[in-house]
């Protein structure tokens, strides 16, 4: 055994796939590294275009400019705020309507869950979303960034698939002691599911975090726009220029285009490790065979 | 008629008994009416012509006039259509098999903290927004500061544009698709290939075949039924290029082969506040992923007896 192993370890095809898989996984790290290095590079050197494996030049001009604007800041504030408040709201009725669903003797509970797995197949589109957030007098709200999310189809299908394999008899024995469904829900259930609670946290807080497209839509007032739009702007404001007149002054926004970035992925590359252990292999598969 | 009572009253214990049940589940069932199902009845608004002033219901009944207008004279339409289909296309051949190949390799390798390094790495793109994501890929694209180019100097050639030229814009689509998501896409397919008997590849080696016999005869059969899944989700989405992807990186200057359904409805739509003719193509679209993915679905239960409902 030891010895086939060790043999196939050291075949021709073998190292070939290890090198492919190697380049691919430096190819998914080098945009990262890019942009930290960049971002910390003397903008004036930056500007001549020489990819450098460690910083040429370390300034800390780029950030100096960033910290300078106001609208960062208020769209890092929103970002943070919808982030918590919408991922908090969001895993709240997701978990709960998915436990309830999970429920087959629930009367009605055919009918729901198959509505649920309608808004999958098919839904209203852009104007038709729109013209509900501007009836309900929520357009230039952080609330239009939120309350559209309470809902998602995939997570709701992915926590009934958890909470239907929880073993049943635990909730029987605790029925008999007394306790009524909401009682299970949270003192039950949720401890019982924390990881697959935990990925779909995360699932919702990523999305929060990494959203463009409402910002866009929904929001007009510049001090309610999240850090995404922010960034956008900002990007498409160094394009508009430069076609005009390559000045030296927006070739250097590629050095704060590369600090926004850095500073928006921040807390994603800090919480990445930590996170990574609830993508536990097997997590996806109820969602698939839902 | 006593019976019936006796069953009205049997199921309203039935109600009352999972009555907290039916509580949790209400702000669930809400959000979904208000967001989803609400905008579906707002669809509407495409055979009629809306105006802000006469609401939704006051607003006149128009037929199928817009959708009479986006096929016979909208001159955007079969450019959208086009550019929407072609991507989606290249997408299916392009990038749907990246994901599998890529976890039919991860899966061969032996040293798990080598796995595991290359699994955080692989993942770690699907993590950052199409913004921060695009931009990286411009800023690499660029001819003056760009990576690429440098490249290209180096050898001796002129940079590119390769934002701003029409013939670039699909492949930089579909490869910073595979970059971005490829490696994410693995995690179903990595999960299905543990749940795959370790004994059958003891059997296998021992009859003498190799690690390419393996993987063909073992591994991607056990890996079929999400791949038969994830394939009809895909082809469900043919009508659909993610928004935030191309309004990232599609410029103005080419608009004529990067301009997709989406980002016409939201430009002309919103921008321009022609709420029903966008609606209406937004309702094409729809209806046609709708009957898209059923007959995938149909088509998959006949022949292999698979199916996503």
């Amino acid at each position: 055994m030891m010895k086939k192993r060790s043999r196939s370890r050291n075949s021709f095809s073998y190292r070939l796939i290890i090198a492919a898989l190697v380049f691919f996984a430096v190819l998914c790290v080098i945009p990262f590294w890019y942009v930290m290095v960049t971002s910390f590079s003397d903008p004036q050197l930056v500007k001549e275009g020489q990819f450098r494996i460690l910083p040429t030049g370390y300034s800390l001009q780029a950030y100096e400019m960033l910290f300078r604007d106001q609208r960062f800041f208020s769209g890092l504030g929103i970002t943070v705020f919808r982030t918590v408040v919408g991922t908090s709201l969001s895993v709240l009725v997701q978990t709960a309507m998915a436990y309830a669903l999970a429920k087959r003797f629930l009367p009605g509970q055919a009918l729901l869950t198959r509505l649920v797995v309608f808004t999958l197949l098919f839904n209203g589109g852009i104007i038709p979303n729109y013209l509900v957030i501007q009836k309900l007098h929520l357009l230039d709200t952080v609330w239009a960034l939120i309350l559209p999310m309470g809902f998602n189809p995939w997570n709701v299908m992915l926590l009934i698939s958890f909470f239907a394999a929880l073993p049943a008899s635990l909730e029987e024995s605790a029925k008999i002691d007394g306790a009524n469904d909401l009682l299970i829900y949270s003192r039950i259930a949720i401890p019982l599911s924390l990881p697959a609670v935990a990925t779909i946290l995360l699932f919702i807080a990523v999305r929060h975090w990494n959203e463009l497209m409402d910002g866009i839509i929904y929001i007009h007032a510049s001090n309610l726009k999240p850090m995404q739009v922010y960034l956008v702007e900002l990007v498409m404001r160094t394009q508009m220029s430069s076609m005009i007149e390559p000045t030296e002054q927006n070739i250097t926004s590629v050095s704060m285009q590369t600090a926004v970035i850095f500073a928006s992925c921040l807390p994603i590359i800090i919480l990445y490790p930590f996170l990574q252990k609830y993508f536990v292999t097997g997590i996806m598969v109820g969602a698939v065979k839902g | 008629m006593s019976q019936l009572t006796q069953r009205s009253n049997r199921f309203l214990t039935r109600i009352y008994r999972n009555r907290y049940l039916y509580l949790l589940l209400f702000p669930g069932l809400v959000f979904m009416l208000v967001f989803r199902y609400l905008p579906m009845g707002g669809l509407v608004i495409a055979f009629k012509d809306y105006m802000l002033r006469l609401g939704i219901w006051g607003s006149p009944w128009v037929g199928l006039k817009h959708f009479r207008f986006i096929f016979t004279q909208n001159l955007d339409f079969p450019n959208l259509l086009r550019n929407t289909l072609s991507i989606n296309i290249l997408k299916l051949l392009f990038y749907f098999p990246a994901p599998i190949v890529l976890a039919l390799m991860i899966n061969e390798v032996q040293s798990l903290r080598l796995k595991r390094t290359i699994q955080t790495a692989v993942y770690l793109p699907h993590f950052v927004s199409w913004v921060v994501f695009g931009t990286i890929v411009m800023q690499f694209l660029s001819p003056r500061t760009g990576l690429v180019n440098a490249v290209i100097q180096a050898f001796g050639g002129t940079p590119v544009y390769f934002m701003q030229e029409s013939e670039y814009f699909w492949g930089i689509v579909v490869i910073s698709e595979i970059w971005k998501s490829a490696g994410w896409g693995t995690i179903m397919y990595l999960s299905a290939l543990t749940a795959i008997n370790q004994e059958l590849y003891e059997a296998a080696r021992i009859d003498g075949a190799n690690r390419l016999q393996c993987t063909l005869h073992i591994s991607l059969p056990g890996i079929s039924d999400t791949i038969v899944v994830l394939l009809l989700l895909q082809i469900g989405q043919m009508m659909e290029v993610g928004f935030e992807q191309i309004y990232v990186l599609c410029k103005p200057i080419v608009y004529d082969v990067g301009d997709v359904i989406s980002t016409y409805i939201y430009r002309v739509g919103i921008g321009n506040a022609q709420f029903s003719m966008t609606a209406a193509v937004g309702l094409f679209q729809s209806v046609v992923g709708l009957i898209l993915i059923a007959t995938a679905n149909g088509v998959c239960k006949k022949l292999f007896d698979k199916r996503l409902w």
